[in-house]
Formats: C-alpha cells, sequence, structure tokens
C-alpha cells in the first residue's frame, strides 16, 4: 500500500451512516522528498487526552519552524504527526471506536477490506510503516495515573538508546503478551524498524504537568533523532532510570472500600512508607492502611477512590529483580 | 440425584455489596462430570437459557428415572454477573473482556481473579462446553469453533453435538488468553459454541443445542447409555479458513437482508441492500460471492463502511 499524501494529508477517506464523511488526517511535516525519520501517533484510545493534546500542539509547532516562524530553529527531516486514530471516539470521549465497542489498539495489523476498524489501523500503519523511528503515546486508564514513561516489548538496543533521548524518568522493558500482539507497536516490531511507546497520565482528563513534560520530551527526542535543530529547552534533563520486565512491582488492594492517597508519582518510596488507607464503603471506619512492601519509583497510583478487592491501588518500580511476583502486570490497561 | 446451588468464588465492591459467582450442580454418582459455561460476556443470553433447559430436564430425569445420571453436570451460567446485571459484554469498571483474561490470577487483579476461579473449578472436567451468542450485530446458526491444534479431541465430540456446523480455524496468539485455550491447553477438553445473537434468546436454537448436549453427556458416561434420548437431527457441516466468505460493507446506511438466515445460495444471489436513511437510493447491492450456506447474517442494521454483513460457507452444487 502506498502512501497517500499527494496533496492532502488524509490517510484514510470514509462513509458514516448518518453524518458526515469523516477521515483520519495527518500532519506530514518537512520535505516530502524522503521518508518520514520520525512518526509521532495518539489517541488509538479516544478517551487519552494527554497525547493527543501534546501532539495538536507540537504539530501546530513543527509547522512554525517549517515556514520559517520560529527564529534560530530548523527542521531538518520529515515528521508525521496523528493526533488522533480514533477521532469519534475522542469526540464522544470512548476509549474504544464508539459504533462496534472494539478497541483500535487491538486490530493491528489491520485488513484494508475488513471491518472498520481494522481499515483504521491498515491505513496508520502503511503510513508509518516507512518512518525511521515511531513513537505510540498513551495513557493509563480513567482510574489510573500512570508517570510518564516509556515502555518498551523486548527491544532491540536501538531501541534501548533512542528511548532515554526522550529523557522521561522511567524507561521500563516489559514481555509481549498474546494481547500485545493486536497492538500498533507490536506491528511495528514484527515489520522491522524502531517504536517506542510512551505511557503518561490517566485517560479522562489532560494533566497539565505531565503534558509539558511530553513536549519537552518529544522536542529533545526530535532534536537526537536530527529532526529538529535550534531549539533551546529551559529545563534541564532529568535522571533516566531504566527497568527490566521483573522489576515492576504491583501493589493489589486485598480490602475494598475507599482508596485515599496523598502521593504523587515520580516520588521514591522506602519499604514501609505509606501509600494510602482504605476506609469501609458504608460503615466508613479505617479498614486499613497500605504501605508499601519494597523501595522505589513510583510509577503509578490509583485515582479512582472506589475500590474492589483485586484492584490495582499503585505500581513501584525496584531498583532489584524481583524473584516471587505475580505477573499481574501484564493486564496494565492504558495501552 | 443431588441437587445443590453455591457460590464458589466471591470478591468485595467498594459499597456493601459482593460479587458473586454460583453454579448448580447435579449429581448423580461418581461418573465424570460435564461442565456448562455461559455469560462470560454481560450482552450474551443464549447460554443461560441452555443452562435452565438442561436444569430442567435434569430436574425431571430426577422424577422419572434418577438412577440415569451416573456422574455430575454442572452449570455456571453468569461468569461475568456484573456485565450481565448491567448490560455490559465486558466485564464493568475494568472494561476488560473476560475472555481475554484466562487462565487468570488468583492472586490478580479482578477479572484475573474471576478467571482463576472459573479455571480452578472446571479443571478435570470431561468435558466443558462454553456457549456464546455472537454479539448485538450478527446471528449465528449453532456452530462450535475449534482451533486446529485441538481438532483431533475436539471434532468427534462436537459431531455428537446436534449442530449445524463445525468451523476449524488457524490457531491465534492473541486467542491464547481465553477460557477454552486456557482448558484444552490444560488438557481439560472445552468446546466453544456460538449460537443466535446477543442480548436476545433463540428457544429453537436452545432446544437443538440440549440435544446434542445430552448426547454428548451420554457418550462421555455422564448420563446411562439406557436412557432414551431424542435422535440427533443435525450432521454439521465442516468450515475452515479455505471456505469461509466474509462480506463487510461497500459503505454506510441501512443494511436490510432480503434472504433468511441459514439459507442456500447461489453465486451472484441478492442478499441484501444498503440503503440511505436520507435519501429513497440504495447504496449498495450485497450479492453473493459463490454458492454456499449462509451461517452469519446481520442482525443490526446499521453499517458502517466494513462492518461485517454476512459469512457464506462455500458449498459445491
Amino acid at each position: 500500500m502506498s502512501i497517500p499524501f499527494a496533496d492532502e494529508a488524509v490517510l484514510l477517506r470514509m462513509t458514516a451512516p448518518t453524518r458526515e464523511n469523516f477521515d483520519l488526517p495527518v500532519h506530514d511535516i518537512g520535505l516530502r522528498d524522503a521518508p518520514p525519520r520520525v512518526a509521532l501517533v495518539a489517541g488509538l484510545h479516544g478517551n487519552e487526552l494527554n497525547g493527543v493534546f501534546v501532539l495538536a500542539r507540537l504539530a501546530s509547532f513543527l509547522q512554525q519552524v517549517a515556514s520559517g516562524g520560529r527564529d534560530g530553529a530548523e527542521l531538518l527531516g520529515r515528521v508525521l504527526v496523528i493526533p488522533a486514530v480514533n477521532g469519534l471516539g475522542l469526540n464522544v470521549r470512548s476509549r474504544g471506536w464508539p459504533f462496534d465497542g472494539t478497541d483500535v489498539n487491538r486490530m493491528f495489523p489491520g485488513y484494508d477490506r475488513g471491518e472498520t476498524t481494522q481499515r483504521i489501523a491498515a491505513a496508520v500503519l502503511a503510513a508509518t510503516d516507512a518512518a525511521h523511528f515511531r513513537i505510540d503515546l498513551h495513557s493509563s486508564n480513567v482510574d489510573f495515573e500512570e508517570l510518564p514513561q516509556v515502555r518498551l516489548f523486548e527491544p532491540t538496543d536501538v531501541e534501548r538508546d533512542a528511548a532515554r533521548w526522550l529523557g522521561l524518568p522511567a524507561v521500563i522493558e516489559r514481555p509481549i503478551t498474546p494481547t500485545l500482539t493486536t497492538t500498533l507497536a507490536h506491528a511495528w516490531r514484527t515489520r522491522g524498524g524502531r517504536g517506542l511507546v510512551i505511557q503518561a497520565g490517566h485517560a479522562g482528563s489532560l494533566q497539565p504537568v505531565h503534558c509539558e513534560r511530553l513536549f519537552r520530551a518529544l522536542m529533545d527526542f526530535l532534536e537526537r533523532a536530527g529532526v529538529l535543530a535550534g531549539v533551546r529547552l529551559a529545563e534541564p534533563e532529568e535522571e533516566v532510570h531504566s527497568f527490566g520486565p521483573r522489576q515492576s512491582f504491583p501493589m493489589i488492594a486485598e480490602h475494598a472500600g475507599w482508596f485515599v492517597s496523598r502521593l504523587e508519582v515520580g516520588q521514591w518510596l522506602q519499604a514501609g512508607d505509606l501509600v494510602g488507607y482504605v476506609y469501609d464503603g458504608f460503615r466508613g471506619d479505617l479498614s486499613a492502611e497500605i504501605r508499601s512492601p519494597v523501595s522505589g519509583l513510583l510509577s503509578g497510583i490509583r485515582r479512582q477512590p472506589l475500590l474492589c478487592e483485586g484492584d490495582l491501588v499503585a505500581r513501584i518500580l525496584v531498583r532489584d529483580t524481583l524473584t516471587a511476583m505475580p505477573d499481574t502486570y501484564l493486564m496494565g490497561h492504558g495501552q | 440425584m443431588q441437587r445443590r446451588r453455591e457460590t464458589f468464588f466471591s470478591l468485595a465492591l467498594p459499597y456493601r455489596e459482593r460479587l458473586a459467582l454460583e453454579r448448580a450442580v447435579f449429581t448423580g454418582g461418581d461418573g465424570p462430570r460435564i461442565a456448562l459455561v455461559s455469560g462470560i460476556h454481560g450482552d450474551e443470553l443464549e447460554g443461560l437459557f441452555v443452562c435452565h433447559r438442561i436444569a430442567a430436564r435434569l430436574e425431571e430425569l430426577a422424577e422419572r428415572q434418577p438412577g440415569a445420571l451416573l456422574g455430575s453436570v454442572e452449570l455456571y451460567p453468569a461468569l461475568n454477573p456484573l456485565g450481565l446485571d448491567t448490560l455490559e459484554r465486558s466485564v464493568p469498571i475494568y472494561d476488560v473482556d473476560l475472555n481475554r483474561a484466562f487462565p487468570g490470577h488468583a492472586e490478580g487483579l479482578l477479572p484475573q481473579r474471576l478467571a482463576d476461579a472459573a479455571m480452578r473449578s472446571l479443571d478435570g472436567a470431561a468435558l466443558v462446553i462454553d456457549i456464546h451468542a455472537s454479539n448485538v450485530y450478527l446471528r449465528e446458526i449453532p456452530q462450535v469453533r475449534i482451533a486446529r491444534g485441538f481438532q483431533g479431541r475436539l471434532v468427534p465430540l462436537a459431531r455428537a453435538m446436534n449442530l449445524d456446523l463445525i468451523w476449524l480455524h488457524e490457531a491465534s496468539t492473541v486467542l491464547e488468553h481465553t477460557i477454552a485455550h486456557s482448558l484444552n491447553a490444560r488438557g481439560t477438553p472445552c468446546l466453544v459454541v456460538e449460537m443466535g445473537v446477543g442480548m436476545r434468546v433463540t428457544p429453537a436454537f436452545a432446544e437443538q443445542v440440549v440435544m446434542g448436549i445430552l448426547h454428548v453427556a451420554q457418550r462421555l458416561g455422564v448420563l446411562d447409555t439406557g436412557l432414551k434420548l431424542e435422535e440427533l437431527t443435525r450432521t454439521p457441516l465442516v468450515a475452515d479458513d479455505g471456505n469461509v466468505h466474509y462480506l463487510n460493507a461497500e459503505t454506510s446506511g441501512l443494511f436490510v437482508p432480503c434472504v433468511e438466515h441459514w439459507s442456500a445460495v447461489r453465486s451472484g444471489e441478492l442478499l441484501g441492500r444498503i440503503v440511505s436513511p436520507l435519501a429513497g437510493e440504495t447504496l449498495s447491492e450485497v450479492l453473493a460471492p459463490c454458492d454456499g450456506m449462509l451461517f452469519t447474517l446481520r442482525e443490526y442494521p446499521l453499517v458502517y463502511e466494513g462492518s461485517l454483513l454476512a459469512r457464506l460457507m462455500e458449498v459445491a452444487r
């Protein structure tokens, strides 16, 4: 399949049953005489707003640079930016494709004669396939906040290095599960080349602090990838910590009720530190103090106060490899 | 014959209530046990009705010929009770497909705990039958779907299930998290039955499948071979990925079929039209690509470009 960018940056045009026809637009910035150096994708899930907002803002900035509107800044390569793959989902605030509830990020590699979301997936993959670097941006679900982080799935050394260019506080390696074989990141991986996944914040709303950090990270990345020059960033680079597949500790609730925590993601915890309290839903009594059983970086915290037995409360990244650990982190929902 | 109804797993919800999984167990002796599972998807109700009909047949048997039950029959009608109670396909709150959470984990997240509880309960059964009802969009003829890797053990059982179709499909990595794959991989045979449509029950399909389940139970020694059962009414066609045609919508609109589900169609025959709700025009005519049996037909009329309209098994004339 060729990249259909002749005159308009539209990847796919589709009809709709009762409303206007719709399309899947892309910002195609920079000279088009070579394959894209970087492809940036967000909004595979319509309720993950941080990535969509950051990519829309970044596209605006890059368009200004490309048109000479930013003194001293220069665009040296071609960049593709798709702020939202699931545009209808975004408009109605739905994670999945609203018509049939399918998860667009479980439809890859897609099929251009198949179901609606398979066609969308095929168009996104075809457009981004030739890019030298590709990044897929996500938030967690609406209940759980993630520290801005890079996720790698059985990566190459090139991907490990590229992940650090973003300067985000954590780079986490994870195994590939059967479910993940239908994601965009996996489709990129099987076709060769370099792909990264970013997780930041939680779905359903915008967290400006995470957005600013993401914006800065992507600017750094574009500079390191040789696409952008002459942009000075005020903030110094942060220390980047890398964590392997068995250095992620999920804290699972054994009590139900109200969960209340004052912690912020990105804090370092000592074993025994307080993570939060659980109160009985009806009686209001304190049911449990939740304390971290390990020392490490708090990479995720529950923001939904209503807690079921078996809910994820927090995720802590540890320096040493864990020996006995439930494999529950494989159920990570956001991506 | 003993009958008991019990909660085999529960966990606490935030406010006062518990999420409980229930089963009904009919035991006649030490013989083998079979289990029916349904309601993994909260919008699929056909299997709940099959469980009811099997319970009714066993209760009747308890009155008439109690010695005919040599083993056990276990009914798990609602593995996703929150989804069923709130009309949601996935596990509410989590928005996770329970049939992608197997084999689960006892100390994992809520859907994994449900999956683990089911796996532990079903372990060692002579046969598990997992009954699905398609989704709200598509109507399916009673059929069993079998991954190639398990066909040797499962096809002979499936042939006795009084179904219209056996569909052999290639293994798919993403399906490794289903209950059927998890059970089959651990040595407990599991048949996946698809029938009817979401949010509805189709009594005629249920009676057809109930008859098949009783025959299979007899074949496995759960029911006495001396028990007289009605004769099977169906001999299944066998479909595979090579003779199944998918018909996807060429454009968006309202799909109105003009043939009956499970009819024999001729190549080029008009199966339905996609029409515009804003004008009198027909936007697309849907034609049969070959001679065959229409085993899937769209029930929900609104379609987007790409929506599945029908599946046809090619059958030579």
